[in-house]
């Protein structure tokens, strides 16, 4: 690679250089004790999946370039040019990861490997090497965004069948989806399947909420990809439409990473802060059986059933116990997982890893601590409130033959729902 | 106070003490000089309020309580080796001035004891949780991880500390002349007193200062600015 090349991949570290990012890529002690919190590096036991590693990929390239030292002694740090050799191993690692921060968690420093990661994402997308899988999904969603005119009938006529099942449930002919309203309160972002429309549909109904449903899929490949123009094109579409409508809150399906880009990235992406609430069907679901707006029968299931931390909602946002309570309340035999909580094990299959059926083989061996921690339990359901999480534990349950039901939240709270 | 020595053991100090705050002024306000990044990614759970931030950042720098769960041995050592590198940090202010309350107390033979022992023990934990670092560096997964900074560092102290101990354990000068030697430094007329100048011991003083001078004068480029970087990076966790 000419010597010009390198140079401007390297400089998408200074143009991405902030506080947080220099503080990680100066102090790092190199003492592993990142190691044994990344399922990837437990499991394989492969020194590249260790969060150190993996964060000295991109140190390697920034004291070589950016610090006197470096500059002066490369050899001192192992000073690296972002050559052929390292790109392929950046793309092997970066993309590898699911974004779970458990490192961090463990990290003395509190060291945010997938912060130092998105760099590497970034650099792979200036050499022309992005994840191309990736990259079509993200693709593909933008050009919805552009053509929404064409979809939209599509989508109207494909739920059709969900609505009756609304009716049915709900015992009221006159219950329709609520589409492009204006001033509705809320507007709800679903995911790709009815799976994440009919139950949130029946839970707002009988909360007699004033929602109306997104033309567009909240899951976020550009994201993902590491490319945050995309990014904030996939979710401006939703923005745009809330503020089209005028609605007071955008809330969010059961997924974890679109939540997160929802509530925490898009005002740093888009430079703007958002007119409107962004939450999580889970606060919302926690919301409506706390104000006695919906009310589930107690113990309605009773075969054994634990709950999995989703690390974008639990370590990641924060909900630990609201989740949980409605669990223990439809629940009559919950258990816990260990470790749980914010120190819950990671699924194998955030970041994107789902999606990539290259990755398939990797997800189910670093799973592996997922499914040990699964069946100490002994539950037969596992309630998890993230569509990348159950992606993940429906693989895991066929490969290792856990024989469990997974299932999301608003599922379980319809199922127990009283209407 | 021979030529060598005054160079080593008197200039060359003041340049290291230079390079040392310059060194870490500069890093710490080209820290304060990068922008933050417009979002608040901490982890939870985190405290609400301001001061609790605060509380949660300062015991998970000093304690680090999750390493605790994860990696107990390295928590261990780690936590002997920076305990006992601050005591010893501590009892080398004695030479700057006499800990007065302590002699009055204890009279000046208790005091001798006192800091024979405490020295003396912190002086071989700290060895022996350097030489522990140094040897796990060479192991895997550690070495794969590691770059000579890593080891650079582990040997510049672990040198510091064998001089030290050297001089600990198989001086015969007492503490009263090396106070007067730092004493001669901080009036910026680095000499030894006859009794030093006339010890064998003073090339190991030498030599423990020069190491030290060097460890310094990196400490500013190296990994070490975690001593402040600990503290303001666990403040963006709980952000
Ligand atoms: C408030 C100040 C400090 C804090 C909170 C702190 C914290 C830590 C932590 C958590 C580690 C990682 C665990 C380990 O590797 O043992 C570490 C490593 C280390 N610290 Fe500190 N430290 C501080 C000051 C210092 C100072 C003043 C020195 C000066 C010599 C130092 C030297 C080292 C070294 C050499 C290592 C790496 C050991 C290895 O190679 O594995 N630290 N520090
Ligand atoms: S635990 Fe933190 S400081 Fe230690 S090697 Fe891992 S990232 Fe670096
Ligand atoms: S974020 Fe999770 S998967 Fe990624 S390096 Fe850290 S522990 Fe491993």
């Amino acid at each position: 690679m000419p010597g010009k090349k390198l140079e401007t991949l390297a400089g998408v570290i200074d143009a991405k250089m902030n506080r947080q990012l220099k503080l990680y890529l100066d102090i790092c002690a190199r003492c592993a004790i990142c190691r044994d919190a990344c399922h990837q590096y437990v499991t394989t036991q492969d020194v590249r999946y260790l969060p150190a590693y993996r964060a000295e990929l991109i140190r390697r390239i920034y004291k070589k370039y950016f610090t006197k030292t470096g500059q002066f002694v490369p050899s001192l740090y192992e000073g690296r040019d972002p050559d052929e050799n390292l790109l392929e191993e950046l793309y092997d690692v970066m993309y590898a990861c699911t974004g779970c921060r458990r490192c961090m968690y463990y990290c003395p420093y509190s060291i945010d490997t997938t912060w130092i990661q998105s760099v590497g994402k970034a650099m792979l997308l200036a050499a022309g090497k992005g994840s191309e899988m990736l990259t079509q999904l993200a693709d593909a969603a933008i050009d919805k965004g552009k053509n929404i005119d064409l979809y939209k009938d599509i989508m109207r006529d494909v739920l059709k069948t969900a609505e009756k099942e609304m009716q049915d449930k709900v015992g009221d002919k006159e219950a329709h989806f609520p589409y492009d309203k204006e001033g509705a309160n809320v507007l709800y972002a679903a995911l790709a399947g009815t799976h994440s429309i009919l139950p949130a549909a029946i839970i707002f109904h009988m909360a007699k909420e004033d929602w109306t449903l997104s033309m567009f899929e909240a899951a976020n490949y550009g994201y993902f990809l590491g490319d945050a123009a995309k990014a904030k094109e996939i979710a401006g579409r939703i923005i745009d439409e809330a503020k089209k409508l005028k609605v007071k809150e955008v809330v969010v399906s059961e997924c974890g990473h679109a939540h997160r880009v929802f509530k925490f990235f898009y005002e740093m992406w888009a430079k703007e802060k958002l007119p409107f609430k962004v939450s999580s069907i889970l606060d919302k679901v926690s919301e409506y059986i706390t104000d006695g707006r919906i009310s589930v029968d107690p113990g309605k299931i009773d075969i054994p059933v634990t709950y999995h931390d989703p690390c974008q909602v639990g370590r990641n946002y924060g909900l630990f116990e609201e989740p949980r309570a409605v669990v223990k309340e439809i629940c009559s035999d919950f258990r816990e997982m260990t470790p749980n909580r914010a120190k819950n094990w990671c699924c194998g299959g955030g970041g994107g890893l789902v999606a990539e059926p290259a990755l398939e083989e990797f997800r189910k061996t670093t799973g592996k601590l997922k499914v040990d921690q699964i069946r100490d339990t002994g539950a037969k359901m596992v309630v998890s409130p993230c569509e990348n999480c159950r992606l993940q534990l429906d693989t895991l349950n066929e490969h290792y033959k856990m024989d469990i039901e997974i299932t999301s939240m608003i599922d379980l709270v319809v199922r127990a729902l009283k209407t | 106070m021979d030529l060598f020595s005054f160079t080593i053991a008197g200039l060359m100090v003041y340049a290291a003490l230079a390079v040392f705050f310059i060194g870490m002024t500069y890093r710490i306000c080209h820290w304060f000089s990068t922008p933050k990044a417009s979002i608040r990614l901490g982890m939870f759970p985190k405290p609400k309020t301001r001061s609790g931030r605060w509380l949660k950042m300062l015991k998970d720098t000093i304690l680090f309580p999750q390493a605790l769960d994860v990696d107990p041995t390295m928590w261990f050592m780690a936590i002997a080796f920076h305990v006992a590198g601050l005591l010893i940090f501590f009892g080398h202010l004695r030479l700057i001035k006499e800990f007065t309350p302590i002699v009055s107390a204890l009279g000046s033979k208790g005091m001798d004891t006192l800091a024979f022992v405490t020295g003396g023990t912190f002086g071989i934990v700290i060895t022996v949780v350097v030489i522990y670092y140094l040897f796990r560096r060479f192991a895997s997964p550690y070495k794969d991880i590691s770059v000579p900074e890593d080891y650079l560092l582990l040997i510049l102290i672990l040198l510091v500390i064998t001089m030290g101990n050297h001089l600990r354990f198989f001086g015969d000068v007492h503490v009263a002349d090396y106070r007067a030697y730092v004493q001669s430094v901080l009036l910026f007329r680095p000499s030894f007193d006859a009794a030093l100048a006339h010890s064998s011991i003073r090339w190991s003083l030498v030599a423990h200062v020069f190491l030290a001078n060097i460890l310094l004068m990196y400490f500013p480029f190296s990994k070490l600015t975690h001593t402040v970087g600990a503290f303001l990076a666990n403040l963006v966790r709980s952000d």
